[in-house]
């Protein structure tokens, strides 16, 4: 019985490494396919990656960077060759573009090219659309627990309310906390003005009372706990906030609202582009691309998956139908003098939080 | 064997000696001159536009910490390294003390139980510190199930949790330096004190106390000097409210990417810890700081 047994799992395992052979895909040479695909870790559910490879036969090396400069240094080592697709955000695609290291989509190969949320085009590092489509986007939100909070919070503006003394938590970013103080004064995120940056400060002061923490990892931890009432976090921890507590809300300031991209790009020399387009058209269907921002969180850019979002992630990874680009804004590199300001309002910020 | 033969292979002696420690020179060269040179050159360079630096002497970095917010984080290291310093002291001193004076088989179990929390990393047991202190944590319930508080205390991200997250970490180092210090200590001198009618405090304190000295200011120095560096903790228990050189530093490394400027604040810092360890030798007159300098 038991030698039939071995006899058979032996014979199933050689019929699997057949079978295995069989869908390998070749081209013309007789040569594998593969989709060099370069960007942080975990960024596709596993299932949708070997969709991918059983339908198209190309099968995926998956490389990963920690930091975006890393990847903007291997890519440059390797004269825009080596990858295929690359994943990385915005201001450092700029940089990509400028040095000459991406090459432009052709458009016909992307039947999908639709699909992307007009919302998300157009933007500073890609003004035309010629050489990214977008992925996830971060979009910044304030979080709260209706439960711990008397008042009704809609913007920036009332997070200086004296209800809130201790019981705010923000991240540790400061383009992003000085650029809620310049939005509640009207002005822009990438302001260059000394002066309105050194305002936006002077207003900063007066939040520091409601400031608990300022931190960047598991700030939805002490959200959660019960640590704070308030948070301004990443994306992707409104995500885990939402998912652990659905009773939280999520506003998106009436002042305007920062946002990021992550965007794929072929880099000027990807040894497989065809792959590369592939991958893109494949990663814009709509139900390919519900499952993925279910999956990581961030917010969807393709507008024909919004509706397939299931309703318990739709508050938290879609924008809501009426909205509209006006009071969008990306957070662009600013000059030098413009940057040691803003590092300097943050520390003195800080401080007085302290206090 | 003549003299001139014994001289010869004393001297091929001590250049086999001398090849011998070539590798610790080469290593101390490498990794600690060289990196200190490179931060030197550094703090006194431009920072470029977007990354990196420009090569283009200016002492702008240096001009920069005087500024009134940056001189502030200096002040703020000092003073709380000065009060965990004093606590770490105040609590380690006796313990130390008092162990050196513990039977031989007690002194392994406690040196056992100081050495075992090492074997965690200090970031895990910093964690372990916010279970304590967090709204419903350990803490609070012990304190309201006692009845001495009738709502959570807010003790996470304050003040108090830093110095107590401090404390907790260097006060081992002064704990060991003190304890070398008593064990070395020849309790027959205190005796003889004590017969030739010194009271036990007064025994203490002109014998004990004096020649456990180099324990406890190494002990000081060892508190003193990582005090002033440890960020990490102001980060985890003070939720980033208390801006210490050490924030400053990593903040303007990581995030604003203002290299120059973050090597300068690092220039001063040393400068300012090297100046702290002269005076404590000068005003203690103590040469001989234990197993240090």
């Amino acid at each position: 019985m038991k030698r039939v047994l071995t006899v058979t799992l032996v014979l199933a395992l050689f019929a699997s490494l057949l079978a295995g052979c069989g869908t390998e895909n070749r081209d013309g040479q007789g040569r594998k396919t593969t989709l060099n695909l370069f960007t942080w870790e975990g960024m596709f559910p596993q299932e949708v990656l070997d969709e991918f490879t059983a339908e198209t036969g190309v099968t995926i090396n998956y490389s990963n960077f920690d930091f975006n400069e890393t990847m903007l240094t291997k890519l440059q080592a390797a004269k825009g060759g080596d990858y295929d697709l690359v994943i990385a955000d915005d201001y450092i695609i700029e940089t990509v573009i400028a040095e000459g290291l991406a090459q432009k989509l052709d458009r016909s190969k992307i039947k999908n090219f639709g699909n992307i949320n007009p919302i998300y085009q157009g933007q500073f590092y890609d003004p035309h659309d010629e050489y990214t489509v977008p992925y996830g986007a971060g979009v910044q939100t304030i979080v709260f627990d209706p439960k711990a909070v008397k008042i009704d919070i809609t913007g920036y503006a009332d997070l200086w309310d004296e209800s809130l003394r201790n019981n705010i938590g923000i991240i540790a970013n400061y383009r992003v906390i000085n650029g809620m103080a310049l939005k509640v004064l009207g002005e822009s995120y990438n302001t260059e003005d000394i002066d309105v940056i050194n305002a936006a400060g002077k207003k900063l002061l007066e939040l520091a009372p409601n400031i608990r923490i300022i931190k960047d990892d598991n700030l939805q931890d002490d959200l959660l706990s019960g640590e704070i009432a308030v948070a301004v976090m990443y994306t992707s921890q409104v995500t885990m906030a939402k998912m652990a507590n659905p009773d939280l809300k999520v506003v998106f300031p009436k002042e305007g609202i920062g946002f990021g991209i992550m965007a794929m790009f072929i880099p000027k020399n990807a040894p497989n582009p065809d792959a590369a387009h592939q991958f893109i058209d494949f990663i814009l269907r709509p139900e390919v691309s519900a499952r993925c921002f279910e999956w990581l969180g961030y917010y969807c850019t393709n507008k024909a998956a919004d509706e397939l979002i299931e309703p318990e992630y739709k508050e938290f990874l879609t924008l809501p139908p009426e909205f509209t680009s006006a009071g969008m804004e990306m957070i662009q590199s600013v000059g030098a003098e413009a940057e040691e300001a803003h590092a300097r309002v943050w520390t003195e910020f800080k401080a007085a939080c302290g206090q | 064997m003549n003299a001139g033969e014994t001289r010869t292979r004393r001297r091929r002696g001590t250049r086999a000696a001398s090849l011998a420690v070539a590798p610790l020179y080469a290593f101390a060269l490498l990794f600690v001159v060289g990196p200190l040179v490179y931060m030197v050159i550094l703090s006194f360079l431009r920072r470029a536009e977007t990354w990196g630096v420009v090569r283009e002497l200016t002492l702008e970095n240096y001009a920069h910490i005087l500024e009134p917010v940056y001189l502030k984080t200096f002040y703020e290291s000092l003073k709380l390294a000065s009060l965990t310093t004093l606590l770490v002291a105040l609590l380690g001193y006796p313990f130390g003390y008092f162990m050196a004076r513990l039977s031989r088989r007690w002194k392994q179990r406690v040196m056992l139980l100081l050495m075992i929390p090492f074997w965690t990393s200090s970031l895990i047991r910093l964690y372990g510190w916010i279970i304590v202190f967090r709204a419903n944590g350990v803490l609070d319930r012990l304190l309201m199930a006692l009845g001495v508080v009738q709502a959570p205390l807010k003790l996470l991200y304050t003040y108090t949790a830093v110095v107590a997250g401090m404390v907790y970490a260097l006060v081992p180092f002064m704990i060991f330096s003190v304890y070398s210090s008593a064990e070395k200590l020849d309790w027959q001198l205190v005796e003889a004190a004590r017969d030739l009618g010194a009271t036990s405090f007064q025994a203490f304190l002109t014998i004990s106390f004096r020649l456990t000295m180099p324990g406890l200011l190494s002990g000081v120095v060892l508190t003193f000097i990582p005090s002033m560096g440890l960020f990490f903790i102001a980060d985890l228990l003070g939720g980033n409210k208390v801006v210490l050189v050490g924030n400053l530093i990593q903040e303007q490394l990581m995030k604003a990417r203002n290299w120059p400027f973050a090597a300068a604040l690092s220039v001063v810092l040393m400068i300012l810890t090297s100046l702290m360890i002269g005076l404590y030798r000068r005003v203690s007159g103590v040469k001989d700081l234990e197993g240090l300098v």
